[in-house]
């Protein structure tokens, strides 16, 4: 499902659902997924941030677009090495390394693409390269890591081996300030953006913080958003963002134009359809309900409305993107991620 | 010495709140007794942790797919709220149309029904009891999903009469069937596979799904009925109305309200008070801010008769002293085991034991729930870095002779800004004894932490071990 402008500059087509709540440990599913990224041999890394009751299986798990789950790596939750207590996202360098930020811990955690632990860096603080609560994280064709560090309401550059290279901004709303900043990405040209989520906008910096342009505005329409978290920037310039608040993408033209919106349309995963497959009596009385419902005024807000309806997608934290044009929708409250397919 | 206007304001504070620090009390004496009732009675804007600050930081608490995460979205609802009446009205409603968990498997929902209770909780007695018939918690806690046109299910008429309105001896057992065919078709939407997914606790595919009201005016029995004499085709809402008007109905709302917010017990003098609270009923249109307006005006509310004539709930004490001392007043990792501190002392959120709700007033009490409460507390306010327990050092130095307090300064200090909480004479000398043992209290030039300032927390951790504390 998706409304959009008259002549829309892009088109895409939902492709499919992956996942399934995972209750346990370990294994095929996810647990309150927050990020994805997709390796150009196709594997998709998904990190698991873990509610309290299952705080110790905090892990990213790996599976491929055929739902075969290949496997997780983590070394559970904690401050120690390895370890995470408030996961947030993840980036991928030419190196195959995997870098993880954790807001509690202060640090970004290094894991090779084989779930390798490699190393970690970053200390708490507010001076030049200390962080407090490290959020988005991006890396730019040179290898440098860009790391959103919300309560000192910045964005830092840094090496790969986190020696620290430059930082910008400050806590508002002006151009260059930002309120609880969370999501990162690069474009083809080295620009990042960064989701300044309190401000409910997305804004453009050069490679070294110059800013460009801010797009959006506090709202529930076209190209305005709710707390916005993750965005995405494709080859051609098109920006994709989570708009969290609003339990919906939207994608953006590159001068920042609305051009559509997608709500989300889940359909049953392979392991959901083999869990259904299992449990009988449930699957009869799901097929025949209205999973899309009308509601009673008191519960028609965005969140209220995911809450009650399944296919849209609920929780939407993270937009990634692979080099196949597929745009992939992080979930957390419903435990899956959504696939489209740019035309 | 305490004046009576702060002794009184911190005695409302405590029914209608969950006590208040000292900045607090200051605030609503400003606004004179009526004043303050008015503004408690008349929730604006809570200013409470706002959801998206929650929602980011605890993954739980927006998904609410267990019961931890969402007794403590709650809670974060309760430390953080400048409306909390809003609050304690909630949490009144939670008690008498008891809602658990353990059956429902789906907190969000429940949420939403405490959601209604803010919403509606003050209001008309009518308005509330027909959202409660439409709450699909309620529905599938009582079994009105089960109740057909065709083939009634009594559960929920029943205990609409017996424990949500009249109480037992004002109808028949013909009233109660009559009462439940008049609310057939009240469902919730895909409800087969709801109470299937309840009752299997499941989670799969993706998640829980949460509820809503839905009508089936196909099941509903049109027929004609009789209920408490009168005749008619009713639906639900002639029921309701028909209940609303019995004065049965006003004297069990008038009594619990009294026992939720006045005492435990109605004495002979607390009759005269919820004799007045029910006509309130009838000449308000069954306004339940003002039953309470009525009840908290009253001489009986006000004399010292009414003063600590209530044992804290767990979560009055556990709320009350986190807000005392200031804490959470941001997401906080572990605040979940928080909220299971309730529990351990006898009152999980969203988990009451049974449709009755919780035993209340003495039964709180035992000896495990007891150290439960004590340790908690204690815990809570001796930890001087707090910034609840901060500012109680700073009013004790600011209303020091030179920044020195005498052992007796020092006790009667924390029992005044812990309250005013009134203690008997011999527990008062026990306090003072332990002050005395180390001399005057020097409190100049005291930094976060120091001997000075432990003394301090060491005597708030002592007040809290008292047993007045334990009363509200």
């Amino acid at each position: 499902m998706s409304t959009q402008i008259k002549s829309p500059g892009i088109v895409v087509d939902y492709v499919k659902t992956i996942g399934i709540v995972n209750n346990g440990f370990n294994g095929r599913g996810f647990a309150n997924p927050y990020d994805i990224i997709v390796h150009n041999d196709s594997r998709i890394f998904i990190l698991n941030r873990c509610d309290p009751a299952r705080a110790s299986a905090i892990r990213v798990g790996i599976c491929t677009l055929d739902e075969e789950y290949l496997g997780e790596f983590g070394k559970g939750f904690g401050t120690g090495d390895g370890q995470f207590v408030w996961a947030v996202a993840m980036a991928l360098d030419s190196q195959d390394r995997i870098f993880i930020t954790d807001e509690h811990s202060n640090r970004v955690t290094i894991y090779n693409t084989d779930g390798e632990y490699i190393s970690n860096w970053g200390n708490s603080g507010s001076g030049d390269g200390e962080l407090n609560g490290p959020a988005g994280i991006a890396v730019d064709s040179s290898g440098n890591v860009f790391v959103v560090d919300q309560h000192n309401a910045r964005v830092q550059k840094f090496t790969a081996e986190g020696q620290f290279i430059a930082n910008w901004g400050s806590f508002g709303n002006g151009e260059g300030q930002f309120n609880l900043p969370w999501g990162a990405a690069m474009d083809s040209d080295d620009n990042i953006y960064i989701a300044d989520w309190r401000n409910d906008r997305i804004q453009k910096f050069t490679n070294d913080g110059k800013f460009l342009a801010a797009f959006g505005s506090t709202g529930y329409g076209d190209g305005q958003f709710q707390r916005p978290t993750g965005v995405a920037v494709d080859p051609e310039g098109f920006i994709y963002v989570a708009d969290w608040g609003n339990e919906r993408v939207q994608i953006l033209s590159a001068d920042g134009s609305f051009q559509l919106i997608l709500r989300g349309e889940a359909t049953i995963s392979k392991w959901a359809s083999e869990y259904l497959a299992s449990n009988l009596e449930e699957k009869a009385e799901r097929d025949i309900s209205n999973l899309i419902p009308e509601l009673p005024a008191h519960l028609n807000t965005p969140y209220h409305i995911s809450s009650q309806t399944e296919p849209y997608f609920w929780g939407p934290v993270s937009v990634s993107l692979d080099r196949e044009g597929r745009l992939y929708v992080t979930e957390t409250n419903r435990h899956r991620f959504q696939v489209y397919q740019k035309r | 010495m305490i004046s009576n206007d702060t002794a009184l304001m911190a005695h409302l504070l405590r029914r209608a709140g969950f006590g208040a620090s000292r900045d607090e009390l200051e605030g609503y004496i400003a606004m004179g007794y009526k004043g303050a009732v008015d503004a408690l009675l008349n929730p604006t804007d809570p200013g409470n942790m706002p959801d998206d600050l929650i929602r980011r930081y605890h993954v739980e608490q927006s998904e609410l797919r267990d019961l931890p995460g969402s007794a403590a979205y709650w809670m974060y609802r309760m430390i953080s709220t400048a409306c909390p009446m809003e609050e304690k009205i909630a949490l009144f409603w939670h008690g008498l149309f008891a809602t658990g968990y353990t059956k429902l498997n789906q907190a969000r929902t429940q949420l939403n029904q405490v959601d209604m209770f803010r919403r509606s909780g003050l209001g008309s007695f009518e308005d509330l009891l027909l959202e409660l018939s439409r709450d699909p918690a309620m529905i599938i806690w009582l079994d009105n999903n089960e109740n057909h046109g065709d083939s009634i299910n009594e559960n929920y008429g029943r205990e609409l009469l017996e424990l949500f309105s009249m109480g037992i001896g004002n109808y028949s057992e013909d009233d109660i069937k009559e009462c439940a065919r008049a609310f057939t078709g009240w469902t919730l939407g895909n409800a087969e596979y709801m109470a299937i997914r309840a009752a299997k606790d499941s989670i799969w595919p993706y998640g829980r799904i949460a509820w809503h009201f839905d009508y089936r005016e196909d099941d509903h029995d049109d027929g004609e009925k009789t209920f408490l004499g009168e005749t008619g085709n009713f639906n639900g809402e002639d029921i309701i109305a028909i209940i609303v008007k019995q004065e049965s109905t006003a004297r069990f709302l008038a009594t619990r309200l009294f026992q939720f917010f006045a005492a435990d017990e109605v004495s002979k003098a607390g009759e005269n008070a919820v004799e007045a609270m029910v006509a309130t009923y009838f000449s308000s249109g069954y306004k339940i801010s003002d039953m309470l307006q009525t009840l908290f005006l009253s001489d009986y509310f006000k004399s010292e008769e009414a003063r600590f004539a209530r044992v804290k709930g767990p979560v009055e004490m556990v709320v009350g002293a986190i807000r005392m001392a200031g804490n959470y007043q941001n997401p906080s990792l572990g605040i979940e085991k928080v909220s299971d501190n309730m529990f351990f002392m006898g009152q999980g959120l969203l988990r009451p034991p049974t449709v009755e709700g919780w035993h209340e007033g003495v039964e709180w009490i035992d000896s495990g729930a007891l150290v439960e409460r004590v340790n908690f507390v204690a815990k809570v306010l001796s930890d001087v870095k707090s910034p609840g327990v901060r500012s109680i050092i700073d009013w004790l130095e600011a209303g020091a002779d030179d920044g020195v307090l005498n052992p007796s300064d020092l006790a009667d200090g924390c029992l005044d800004l812990l309250g005013p909480i009134q203690v008997s004479d011999e527990t008062r000398s026990v306090l003072v004894d332990y002050a005395a043992r180390l001399g005057d209290l020097d409190l100049n030039g005291h930094q976060p932490g120091d001997q000075a300032e432990q003394r301090v927390g060491n005597m708030l951790r002592l007040v809290a071990a008292t047993r007045e504390y334990q009363l509200a």
